[in-house]
């Protein structure tokens, strides 16, 4: 089985702890945790459209993808960063090695795997393409042909 | 003939040494069932009752010579040297073992096949109208529109886990050969009174067990704005599709919860964001050199003076199986391969390489496949359709039975699938066998008869003149009959008979509803203009009296 977490905290890319609260905690409370540094963790389920006026004060967002069929952390990805041109990390956690590839280009910045796919190698699944048929959020340096 | 690039073929080798290494580790234990079943959906692999069966896409049924040649191969390669033409114009190899399923898929990539995203949850194969390009009123050939789009949404990062699978059919014909109000999405080219070049926009059709007749969410979009229009809608099914209840998967789901206008508004205002991204243009260059490569290959003749050949078998065949052309001395030739106990749409090795050969010489190396999964040659000089014609007689090919009621779609029901109430194949024989009369089929004229086994609906019993949908009722195979369901001029799903009828007694039940049908019909009345006319009550009273 898969070892699923619920993180409370984060490091970022910078070696930086980030704490992290729920969507619903920020809802709740966001001017307080605006001023913190905060990230937060986001339910494939969540409106991502609430916290889309808060953005510049979230320091990281972090996506669930612990439900291999479902794909709406994909559209959240593309929201924020596509759409919304999030600046801080969009971290997507829990995630499956064959799904790397459409987390990235998605608009993921970077990702935990779940701890059932220690071992492989990620390159196979991040990349392996030489061309893509759609421009989406992340290109990621491929052909396109559309 | 459009045909895949090298770039085009690299994907599809890259997509294949990705697949293997999946399969490997799943045969390895490393990857479980529930996540390879994902995957392994999404490269068209089922597991059925007995083996493995691939579906290969053939997108908008369109194949040539050569291309039908590699199915054929692999039919005797990895199958038991046959495949089955599906209602969605692919092809299926019911007999394949899951190890050698990677060098089935290589050997398919020369000739540019795959059978990428023809399951799971994810936009499927594009439809289109199987005689695209060879029809009067036309407004244009939509295959160039279903290869871009198509495209667009291969591995589409953000739209390859949705709730449910996701068809979209594209017409541009005057008749709807394409049924696309009973897709999850179906675009119609239309021209706006300006003259330009658009689609209409139906969404939330489908059959099953609630079936549902798609609802307009646009009356216009211009073609270059299709590629964004089609990202809103998806981005609002994703996120708000069902995704909790098994059985509600699907859009229309969706469509009828919210309603076919707020579903619309939403896709409109999503819309309005991503419309002007330079990037989500269609590319009008790809189009143009789209439109090059599925340009017909045939030039008008004049063939004022040739004489048709008197035959009278000859003749029967050419009434049910040759339609008029737009391109003069031409003729768009059916070929049925409905045989008497054979599952409709089967077709052996042997068959397909003789069709390839026969394209070769007669139809410019192309070939069609139909939703009534017969095949069609698209370019056949007039001059030749007795040839042909010959050439198929000497390969038991000539069946007339397509534009008869023989033609029967049915699905693989109980003989092949698991999730099968009741047997398909056998009913379509013994409908077969009791109308074996030609004469008096000929007198029947057009008229379809589907038959699913379950109420996945795979046959589309609900848009046929007469469908029958398989059930179990204290343990016994039953029938639920539907009564002049439509697409072609309008859409319709078919309307209830009345209580389900017995295995035993259902084709005695679809004999009385076709004599209802002959002793109403004034003059060369079609079967749903009948119904319209007299309503379901003489039929009940015929079947249930
Ligand atoms: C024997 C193996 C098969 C299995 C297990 C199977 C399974 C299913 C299932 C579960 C659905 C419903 C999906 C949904 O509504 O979400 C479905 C729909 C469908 N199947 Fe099949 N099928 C099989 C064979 C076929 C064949 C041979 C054809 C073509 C002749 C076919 C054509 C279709 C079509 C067109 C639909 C969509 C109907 C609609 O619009 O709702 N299937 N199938
Ligand atoms: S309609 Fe039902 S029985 Fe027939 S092939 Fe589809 S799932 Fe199987």
């Amino acid at each position: 089985m898969d070892e699923i977490k619920n993180p409370i905290n984060l490091i970022n890319k910078e070696y930086k702890t980030i704490n992290l609260v729920t969507f619903e905690e920020w809802l709740e409370d966001s001017d307080k945790l605006s001023k913190l540094g905060i990230g937060v963790i986001l339910d494939p389920s969540n409106d991502v459209g609430l916290i889309k006026e808060s953005l510049d004060s979230i320091e990281l967002i972090v996506l669930d993808f612990r439900n291999f069929d479902d794909g709406r952390g994909y559209s959240q990805a593309y929201f924020l960063s596509k759409r919304w041109k999030f600046k801080g990390e969009i971290v997507g956690i829990n995630a499956h090695l064959d799904q790397l590839q459409f987390m990235i280009r998605s608009g993921i910045t970077s990702y935990q795997l779940l701890e059932s796919y220690k071992g492989f190698n990620e390159e196979d699944y991040s990349s392996g393409f030489s061309i893509c048929y759609q421009a989406a959020a992340n290109n990621s340096g491929l052909n396109l042909k559309y | 003939m459009y045909q895949y690039s090298a770039q085009d073929k690299q994907f599809l080798v890259e997509r294949v040494d990705q697949f293997e290494k999946q399969l490997k580790r799943h045969l390895s234990g490393e990857l479980d069932e529930a996540k390879f079943r994902s995957l392994r959906l999404r490269n068209g692999l089922y597991m059925e009752l007995h083996a493995h069966m691939l579906r290969v896409a053939i997108p908008y049924g369109t194949l040539s010579s050569e291309q039908l040649r590699a199915l054929a191969d692999v039919a005797d390669k990895y199958d038991r040297g046959f495949g089955h033409f599906t209602t969605r114009q692919n092809i299926q190899f019911n007999w394949i073992q899951l190890p050698e399923i990677a060098n089935l898929l290589r050997d398919l990539i020369d000739a540019g096949l795959h059978a990428i995203q023809t399951s799971g949850k994810a936009t499927r194969n594009i439809t289109a109208d199987p005689l695209s390009g060879l029809t009067e009123g036309e407004i244009e050939d939509a295959r160039p529109y279903c290869e871009l789009i198509r495209r667009w949404f291969n591995l589409h990062p953000e739209f390859s886990w949705l709730p449910g699978k996701f068809k979209i059919a594209i017409n541009g014909a005057k008749l709807d050969e394409t049924a696309l109000r009973i897709h999850d999405l179906g675009l119609r080219l239309v021209r706006n009174e300006k003259g330009e070049l658009g689609f209409r926009v139906f969404v939330g059709g489908g059959l099953g067990a609630a079936a549902m007749v798609g609802a307009e969410t646009a009356a216009f979009v211009p073609v270059v704005d299709i590629l964004s229009y089609l990202e809103s809608s998806l981005r609002i099914y994703n996120l708000k599709g069902r995704r909790d209840h098994q059985k509600k998967l699907r859009i229309k789901f969706l469509v009828r919860e919210l309603g076919a206008n707020e579903f619309s508004r939403l896709v409109d205002e999503d819309w309005q964001q991503t419309k002007n991204d330079p990037e989500l243009k269609l590319n009008l260059n790809e189009l143009e050199s789209l439109k090059k490569d599925f340009a017909l290959p045939i030039e008008p003749i004049n063939l004022d003076r040739f004489k048709e050949t008197v035959n009278f078998n000859y003749s029967i065949w050419k009434k049910n199986n040759v339609r008029i052309h737009k391109v003069s001395g031409y003729s768009i030739v059916n070929i049925s391969l409905t045989k008497l106990g054979s599952a409709p749409g089967d077709a052996t090795s042997e068959q397909m390489r003789i069709l390839a050969t026969l394209a070769d010489q007669f139809s410019s190396g192309e070939i069609r496949t139909t939703k009534r999964q017969t095949i069609v040659f698209p370019y056949v000089r007039m001059d030749q359709v007795f040839d042909l014609w010959k050439s198929l007689e000497e390969y038991d090919l000539s069946s007339p039975h397509q534009g008869t009621l023989a033609q029967i779609v049915a699905c693989p029901g109980r003989d092949y699938c698991d999730l099968a109430k009741a047997v398909s194949i056998p009913i379509a024989t013994r409908v077969q066998e009791r109308f074996n009369d030609m004469n008096k089929l000929l007198d029947i004229g057009d008229l379809n008869i589907n038959i699913s086994g379950c109420e996945n609906s795979c046959a589309h019993h609900h848009i046929a003149d007469i469908g029958l949908l398989g059930m179990q009722k204290n343990g016994e195979e039953y029938y639920q009959i539907t009564l002049a369901g439509e697409t072609l001029r309008e859409t319709n799903i078919g309307k209830k008979l009345g209580p389900s009828v017995s295995g035993e007694t259902i084709v005695d039940a679809v004999e009385d509803i076709v004599n209802v049908y002959i002793d109403n019909r004034q003059q060369e009345e079609k079967f749903t203009d009948v119904f319209k006319r007299i309503g379901i009550t003489p039929f009940k009273e015929k079947v249930y009296g």
